[in-house]
């Protein structure tokens, strides 16, 4: 191939060349004289210690050598000519151009590119530097080379009427992970969610040693087969992934088996060259005309956007998302789809590249290993199934309490992974459009003039998109953070590349107001509902149109704000992710969809009517079920209930109930009262805590009834004096535990101290009555007890003693139930202590009823020696 | 090509293994250390024997007891011009790779026969003459090595299926 050498720069012009020692025809070899040219210039010449000196014109000499082999064709200089400057001095007729080089060898003849000489002014591997195969990174060719090898390619594909189409792997076509937990539900065609999971294929890595191999779970998108084929005779397909190269070649044989769609063309990370962005240039380097990508991520393709048609993200393992992108910068969706489950991702420091991407290989090792040993599908179907199991108390408790069921279906667990999505679809229509528009453009340029150029499809990509929301004037709201430019956020791209106008505040020719229903931004909201015309939608309603390439119909889309239409919000699709404030607000108006929220209401109610109606009767009604007949405890649900909100609804309705009775005449009696209330509390501690272990503060209000009060002949006073006592019961026994456990929480002490005062002053007119009715009897023990002194919690010995106790108090009970009359209150407490006695040996039943079953004479001894570890009783 | 080849090196071994069997351990850890790596511009192939084991020398410092082995290996070396029989790993559209053992050897479109062209449509992309010549990931092939590198302990070869004889072989 005839190549044209030029000068150079480095010589010293004006040049005159002298002689040419060769003539066309000859053959010439590296380092060897072609011609000679001369030059002039000045010297210093003289004496230099007697500094006699003076600048003489020296002409000097040189042999201009060949740097490369090869046959020379024809001079474009001749003898005696004076060159000043760079240009063309002969054509060559080189015997290997070296156009194709593999790790430093000629690819061509075989010689090593790597030897440089001095007569050569750049080096060999020079020549060829473009990668451009799948598979290799060591394979490089010129640049001539890859025009022709891609003009090639595009007659090839032009004949067969395709178009170049380069696939993403994950979360694009299918989902990959590694959660053993998926393996487990494909054995098992009881689970939920084996219908799901039944399709997904498995493979193993080989480049680990065999018993570190972990199996990899391939979740294809529904009617991906159907696509495949259909797509692949329109397009020539390619794998472009940022998985290794191993993972890539594993999905790909699980996608395509036969390799009749992918072929070899797949190129991973580790040929790409580049762990954070992906370039169409790496597979066509000269023309990416007939070129077209589908990726569920615009970021990692900075260059090549106009050939990009983003799809939206596969989602089947929820939690799990692209176990392949620990390396890219974290993604920007328009719609946060419910993930980083529990994977938390480091944030991105500023290093060396090097160690970024040591670091990056070992994260992604370690989000790896955690997805394996934490099982996050695991956890999520458990999860589910609590709920399922929880909600199925609700309705079980709720209709039990009225009317009797006959008999109640088979639970239905609930499954955690759906197959629904439709993505493919649209994209298959948007790629035949595309495919039909661009062979539409082709045969028309090419009757024009047959050696047009090729259109471009990124330019047919984007007219066909910006006509779908051509004509939209769209304002963005609670979307982008404030300060953020909107023209380059990647949903204002997307936006803009849809033809829609993107418009920075809410004008009268707006048409859309984009609100993020999770947050909506109050100020353009308010802004557009001025405007009769401004259509107010979620996100979602963006997404579709993205997806459809359409111009979705708003309706199911339109967002009704908070404040007018709450329920019509609710029915929104999608509105379940929309985030945990739409939850609390559900929470906060006491919806009724959950049982904790369900128990909640009732409790609010139970205060309500125990105020306002003074409460005279139907206590029992008000009381919680017995404990112990049923081993479903209806406060279990409680355990997981908001407390902090109940007590604030719960001083809500007594601040609202009673405030106008007197509250300053009783003060010192109320602190006098919680004093001995406080007292009264620490007296009876170490019982609390060996009663509710688990939970001091959920399970009080039904338990820990005080000493005084009668659940057999309730009195409202007392009902309410026990709620409210239970209350305090509460706070001391936090306070006492962070004192056992010599936790500081004093700040939250106060606090509770002071909420209880208020509360006190509050309800003071009840406190009075209660105070006058029965306080004498009840001060009298709580005096009783305050002299006692308060066992400290040691361990096992003292959780005997009180065992020990508490069964001796069943037994005096029972010897002293015939004369309960007598003894109203020593009844009382004797049916409490047989109540918590009750729960707690449910816990150590066996211990119980070995001592339960023992003598009487042992019985009353234990009475007699525990007297002191139980005090109260005497009270 | 094969040579029986006389060579030294200096194993050491550590104090832990001081005992009556060393020369024995000697050996294997040679074996191991040596077999199968390229050494310049040849593969040590397989070791034939040991002869020559030095006593052991105390390394200051480490307690390390060095030895000389010498030793006499298989070895081959390619030369420019051999011809290698080599199992294809990959094809693509300038060529393609086949492996001669260690070897790595790549072999263009230009240093085929001409009627030798790539088929991009065929499942998996191939060479093919349209005949008895079909070349792809599999194939055996027997190339004429027409350019070799090395670097510390890799060795690459540009290799020709243009001549008499080469190409495909039938299995």
């Amino acid at each position: 191939m005839a190549k044209t050498v030029r000068l150079g720069n480095r010589l010293r012009y004006p040049i005159t060349i002298v002689k040419l020692h060769k003539s066309p025809g000859d053959v010439v070899q590296k380092e060897e004289p072609l011609f000679q040219y001369s030059f002039k210039w000045m010297k210093e010449v003289g004496d230099s210690i007697r500094g006699e000196m003076w600048e003489q014109e020296q002409t000097t000499s040189v042999h201009w050598n060949s740097p490369s082999d090869g046959k020379l064709i024809q001079w474009q200089i001749k003898e005696g000519q004076e060159i000043t400057q760079d240009r063309p001095c002969y054509v060559i007729e080189e015997e290997c151009s070296h156009e194709i080089q593999f790790q430093g060898l000629c690819g061509m003849c075989g010689k090593d590119m790597t030897e440089t000489s001095w007569a050569q002014e750049s080096r060999d591997t020079e020549r060829a530097t473009i990668r451009m195969v799948h598979d290799q990174n060591n394979l490089t060719v010129s640049a001539t080379h890859a025009q022709k090898a891609e003009r090639e390619l595009q007659k090839r594909l032009l004949d067969s009427r395709r178009l170049s189409l380069v696939v993403d792997l994950d979360q694009t076509i299918i989902q990959a992970c590694i959660d053993p937990t998926v393996g487990q539900w494909m054995q098992d065609p009881t689970n939920p969610n084996y219908d799901a999971v039944k399709t997904v294929k498995t493979f193993q890595l080989n480049d680990d040693p065999p018993k570190d191999r972990i199996w990899y779970y391939i979740k294809m998108r529904p009617g991906l087969e159907d696509f495949l084929k259909r797509i692949s005779t329109m397009y020539e397909m390619h794998v472009y992934t940022m998985g290794t190269r191993n993972y890539a070649q594993g999905v790909a044989s699980a996608v395509d088996p036969e390799k009749r769609y992918f072929g070899n063309r797949i190129i991973s990370r580790d040929e790409n060259g580049n762990l954070y962005a992906k370039s169409l240039q790496r597979l066509f380097p000269v023309s990416t005309n007939m070129v077209v990508i589908i990726d569920d991520r615009s970021d990692v393709w900075p260059r090549n956007r106009p050939n990009l048609i983003k799809v939206t993200p596969f989602d089947f393992f929820k939690g799990i998302g692209d176990i392949n992108s620990s390396f890219l910068p974290k993604r920007q969706d328009i719609l946060k789809s419910a993930k980083t489950n529990g994977v938390k991702k480091a944030p991105v420091k500023v290093k060396g590249e090097e160690e970024v991407t040591k670091e990056q290989i070992e994260e992604q090792k370690q989000i790896l290993e955690q997805q394996v040993k934490e099982r996050p599908l695991q956890a999520l179907q458990d999860k589910v199934d609590k709920e399922d199991e929880e909600a199925d108390k609700v309705t079980v408790q709720s209709e039990d309490g009225f009317e009797s069921r006959s008999s109640s279906p088979p639970p239905q667990r609930h499954k955690v992974l759906f197959d629904d999505d439709h993505e493919l679809r649209f994209l298959e229509e948007h790629l035949t459009k595309l495919h039909k528009t661009f062979f539409e453009e082709y045969d028309a340029t090419v009757k024009q003039e047959p050696d047009a150029e090729i259109p471009d499809v990124g330019a047919l990509l984007d007219n066909l998109k910006s006509e779908v929301l051509a004509g939209y004037k769209i304002v963005l709201s609670g979307v982008l953070p404030s300060g953020y430019d909107i023209y380059r956020s990647e949903i204002g791209l997307q936006i803009m590349s849809f033809g829609a106008e993107l418009l920075p505040a809410v004008t009268r020719d707006v048409t859309h107001l984009v609100v993020n229903t999770a947050q909506p931004g109050t100020e353009k909201l308010a802004a557009a509902r001025r405007y009769k015309d401004i259509k107010i939608v979620g996100l979602e309603w963006l997404a579709e149109c993205f997806t459809q390439w359409q111009a979705v119909d708003e309706t199911d889309f339109l967002y009704h704000g908070r404040h007018h239409a709450e329920t019509a919000k609710r029915k929104l699709p999608g509105e379940d992710g929309a985030g945990d404030e739409e939850e609390e607000e559900g929470e906060d108006k006491g919806a009724p969809n959950g049982k904790p929220k369900g128990l909640k209401l009732n409790f609010v109610n139970t205060t309500a009517e125990d105020m306002e109606e003074g409460l005279n009767d139907e206590d029992q009604g008000l009381l919680p079920d017995d404990p112990e007949d049923g081993e479903m405890s209806p406060i279990d649900g409680l355990k997981t209930f908001n407390w902090g909100s109940a007590d604030e609804e719960l001083n809500e309705f007594l601040a609202s109930g009673s405030s106008d009775d007197g509250e300053d005449e009783d003060e010192d009696e109320d602190e006098n009262m919680d004093d001995e209330d406080q007292k009264d509390v620490e007296a009876r501690d170490p019982q609390v805590m060996l009663k509710v272990p688990g939970d001091p503060d959920d399970t009080d209000t039904e338990y820990r009834l005080p000493p005084g009060t009668k659940p057999t002949k309730p009195s409202p006073k007392k009902r309410k004096h026990a709620e409210q006592d239970a209350e305090e019961g509460a706070t001391g026994t936090d306070s006492e535990q962070y004192n056992t456990t010599g936790d500081e929480a004093g700040g939250n002490n106060k606090a509770k101290k002071r909420l209880k005062r208020i509360k006190s002053q509050r309800t003071s007119s009840l406190r009075n009555q209660y105070e006058q009715l029965g306080g004498d009897s009840s001060s009298v023990a709580a005096g009783d007890k305050s002299s006692l002194p308060t066992p400290v919690v040691t361990g096992d010995e003292q959780d005997e003693q009180d065992q020990r106790g508490a069964t001796a108090k069943v037994a005096h009970v029972a010897q002293q139930q015939p004369e309960v009359a007598d003894d109203e209150f020593e009844f009382d407490e004797a049916e409490l202590e047989a109540e918590f006695e009750a729960e707690f040996a449910a816990a150590e039943q066996e211990e119980a009823a070995a001592v339960a079953a023992a003598s009487a004479a042992i019985l009353s001894s234990a009475a007699g020696a525990s007297g002191d570890g139980v005090g109260e009783d005497k009270g | 090509m094969f040579f029986l080849h006389n060579l030294e090196r200096r194993v050491t071994l550590h104090p832990s293994y001081f005992g009556r069997n060393m020369h024995e351990l000697v050996t294997t850890k040679l074996v191991k250390d040596v077999e199968g790596t390229c050494a310049g511009d040849y593969y040590i192939i397989a070791i034939m024997d040991t002869f020559d084991v030095s006593e052991g020398r105390i390394l200051p410092g480490s307690g390390l007891a060095e030895f000389t082995v010498g030793y006499r290996a298989v070895v081959w070396r390619p030369f420019k011009g051999e011809v290698v029989d080599a199992i294809v790993s990959s094809v693509n559209r300038h060529g393609f790779f086949a492996n001669a053992g260690p070897l790595r050897l790549f072999v263009s479109e230009h240093l085929m026969p001409d009627e030798i062209q790539y088929d991009a449509n065929a499942t998996p992309p191939q060479f093919t003459n349209n005949a008895d010549m079909v070349i792809e990931p599999g194939t055996h092939v027997r190339a004429k090595i027409i350019g070799l590198r090395t670097e510390v302990g890799e060795m690459w070869a540009i290799g020709s299926i243009n001549g008499d004889f080469l190409g495909c072989l039938q299995a």
